[in-house]
């Protein structure tokens, strides 16, 4: 065996195919995004509704779908979707049926129910002293939430999104489960042709760490131009760092809750 | 579909037995990552530029890479790692649940290490200032002010750390962990009842989940005592 | 003791009050915060409310705008009662502009954008409209050269400034504010309540919560004490500093004025 960990012959030899696997992984990481972005706030108002009608349901959605794992989700469309009838049957079998559509929308849901907290979290952490003023000067709510609070919580939401989104692009490697050759998909492959167990696996841990980082960086872009009039706001909350980086990397709606409570502290100040 | 009671029974037994699988592989992941990521926490705090190198490079990598990456990788290539770092004559096996265990420790340690950072960072300087003032010995600011304060900051972290370890389990299967997911699928596979197997493994653990919720709200009741609440 | 009314001698004055407020009770649960308030405040006049921190002067003047909604009795601003229809309560807070004492100037508009936000919004004026309303406005309360910035660049007075005339702009004839200084370094109080006092010379009503005597003085036709949810004691400014006529009052300006 090389004394090398890595076979780097292997790796030019399987790098069309990795290539080819990262952009499966990166068409289905977008794809959900951006069902992600154009449903999130619909769910989250339904969510937050004082109308049992909407709130009950999509309370129960987002505590199925964030709660079950992602594999079994995954599973529950690929093997479920065959037993509905009306879909086997239908014209539209050709997405359902589809192993990538499977994935798709088990991905989506489950990015769903986690970005329902994400939303919430960050409309909850636009102080409420903005909404209060725009509501005297005599706006209608409906343009309060338009004009003030919604670009606020997007600008209060970056970080919580961001990691969301990393979440998600790392929880993609299980869809090679279900017959998509996606990056991950592609390392077992290799492993299994060559027996070598580092090689493929170190590359395509490589390539994700990549994809990550591209990400991190092009959020730190946005969020700084984000924060651009916020320079003096900022400053202050740099004084008191966030309030823990395990919980930035994780679930948004603690990480909101914690900034909360510290605006809520700083309410002394003026914004 | 019909299958017999019996069988229906056979698999739901079979189940049982992954679900106590899943659930040594939870608890006993939680609690090393707790355990080795507060070690390696505390190490990390030191100001010493090799360290901090290492843990800039650990962490950033770790983060950085789907966790059932790293579980294949242990899987694929522990014997040949453990043959390398201990010069065995013959190869170990790598068990699934002894590489899920590793992978999940050495991954959530990570994750505890970063959460103990922000915590220990967020502590008003007040505090440490006070315990120098008071004359108190490092051991003894540490062990009566600072870290019981540290633990009340990384509480809520952690209690999202268990969650996602729990959903991490599944992904072990995978590697071929006879656990509560694989038994689920093969169960429905044989029946061709797959929303029932399915769903009723989500319910397990989203039933814990919710159980863990208002166990944590207490918990984090007591660490709050004696805070004064912040009047909105 | 209630609150005092200004003599009324025919109905078809009641035009000239600009609020109202009879029997109005409000509770946080269990806790009542307003306990029978009877108000009667005429148009153009001044009036301070002065009290200890939980006596309910806040959630007084916060009643007027709807910003708190009241449980039982009846308030009527500029003849409109507000019954917690949502179109009330918006024809209401049309009329009526306040300042918050932590300013809530809206962090990512300019200080332009900040002030014609309400007039194109809630009016439907165009920009042009708009943004000379807001000249006029910020040069009033002498910030009109910043008006291109961003809250964050302002210092706290500089900010207050900025919300005042953002209320002006509305041109609302009844004015409220809620501890306008509270949160501002002693050195920026002064400016901010000259600000105030050159308003009192334009007919507006304003009531003003605020722990500034001397403003109240110089300023206020009738001041209110509060006390735990309830008027303890109103009358003219004049007396009311010079000749307190209920204990808890006397107590409380003599802690106050020192």
């Amino acid at each position: 065996m090389n004394a090398l960990v890595i076979d780097f012959a292997l790796v030019w030899e399987s790098l069309p195919a990795m290539l080819n696997g990262l952009w499966t992984t990166m068409l289905v990481t977008i794809i959900v995004l951006v069902l992600g972005l154009i449903f999130c706030i619909p769910l989250t108002l339904a969510r937050m509704s004082s109308n049992r009608v909407f709130a009950l349901p999509a309370a129960f959605f987002v505590m199925f779908f964030r709660g079950a794992p992602l594999l079994i989700l995954l599973y529950l469309v690929y093997y479920g979707f065959g037993q509905i009838e009306a879909l086997r049957d239908g014209p539209l079998w050709f997405i359902f049926g589809s192993a990538f559509a499977c994935a798709v929308i088990g991905l989506t849901l489950n990015h769903l129910a986690f970005m329902v907290d994400v939303v919430r979290g960050s409309l909850e952490a636009v102080p409420a002293g903005l909404s209060e003023a725009s509501n005297s000067l005599g706006i209608a709510p409906r343009d309060t939430f338009r004009y003030i609070q919604l670009p606020l919580a997007m600008r209060y939401g970056i970080k919580a999104y961001q990691n969301e989104v990393v979440m998600l692009t790392k929880g993609t490697a299980v869809i090679s489960v279900i017959t998509i050759i996606d990056l991950t998909a592609v390392a077992n492959e290799v492993f299994e042709r060559t027996y070598d167990p580092f090689t493929p696996m170190l590359t395509v841990a490589a390539f994700y760490w990549v994809l990550v980082n591209v990400m991190r960086l092009g959020f730190r872009r946005l969020e700084s131009h984000l924060n651009r009039h916020h320079a003096a706001e900022d400053a202050r909350r740099n004084e008191k760092p966030v309030k823990t980086i395990g919980s930035l990397l994780f679930h948004p709606s603690s990480w909101l809750k914690a900034k909360r409570s510290m605006l809520v502290a700083r309410k002394e100040h003026a914004l | 579909m019909e299958i017999s009671s019996a069988e229906f029974w056979g698999y739901v037994r079979q189940i049982g037995g992954g679900a106590v699988v899943t659930m040594q592989l939870f608890v006993a992941g939680f609690s090393l990552a707790l355990a080795l990521g507060t070690v390696i926490g505390i190490i990390t705090l030191s100001r010493n530029v090799v360290i901090q190198a290492v843990w800039r490079v650990y962490s950033s990598i770790i983060m950085g890479v789907p966790s059932l990456l790293v579980i294949f990788l242990l899987y694929y290539g522990g014997s040949a790692i453990l043959t390398g770092l201990f010069g065995m004559s013959r190869s170990i096996d790598v068990t699934p649940f002894g590489a899920g265990l590793t992978a999940l420790t050495i991954v959530y340690a990570a994750y505890v290490a970063e959460l103990l950072h922000g915590a220990v960072r967020n502590l008003p300087k007040g505090q440490f200032e006070a315990c120098a003032a008071l004359n108190l010995s490092a051991f003894r600011a540490w062990r009566h002010v600072i870290l019981p304060q540290v633990a009340r900051l990384a509480f809520p972290g952690l209690v999202n750390i268990w969650l996602i370890v729990l959903k991490d389990t599944p992904l072990v299967s995978l590697a071929g962990l006879n656990d509560l997911v694989a038994n689920a699928k093969i169960a429905a596979g044989a029946t061709n009842e797959p929303f029932v197997f399915f769903i009723a493994a989500s319910l397990f653990f989203i039933v814990f989940s919710a159980l863990t919720m208002p166990l944590a709200a207490r918990i984090e009741v007591r660490f709050n005592r004696g805070l004064a609440r912040v009047n909105t | 003791m209630t609150g005092v009314a200004p003599p009324q001698n025919e109905p078809s004055l009641s035009s000239s009050i600009a609020v109202s407020m009879k029997g109005v009770e409000k509770w946080y649960g269990k806790f009542r915060a307003l306990n029978g308030i009877d108000l009667e405040v005429r148009r153009g006049e001044k009036i301070v409310v002065c009290g200890p921190s939980g006596s309910g002067k806040s959630t007084l003047i916060r009643c007027i705008n709807r910003l708190e909604p009241h449980d039982e009795g009846s308030i009527i601003v500029n003849g409109i009662e507000l019954d917690g229809s949502p179109t009330t309560t918006q024809d209401v807070r049309i009329e009526v502009g306040m300042v918050f004492q932590q300013f809530n100037l809206f962090p990512h508009l300019t200080i332009m954008e900040n002030c014609t936000l309400a007039p194109r919004l809630a009016r439907g004026a165009t920009v042009e409209a708009a943004e000379r309303l807001a000249r006029r406005f910020l040069d009033r309360v002498q910030i009109g050269d910043q008006a291109h910035k961003y809250p964050s660049q302002l210092s706290g007075g500089q900010q207050q400034r900025v919300a005042i005339a953002r209320a002006l702009c509305m041109e609302p004839r009844i004015m409220l504010f809620d501890e306008p200084t509270s949160s501002l370094d002693p050195e920026m109080i002064k400016e901010v309540l000259q600000v105030m006092e050159d308003l009192t010379d334009d007919g507006l009503t304003m009531i003003c919560v605020t722990h500034e005597m001397g403003f109240a003085r110089r300023v206020a036709n009738r001041c209110i004490f509060m006390d735990k949810g309830e008027i303890v004691e109103a009358g003219p400014a004049d007396s009311f500093f010079e000749a307190p006529r209920s204990e808890r009052l006397k107590t409380f300006l003599s802690q106050v004025l020192h």
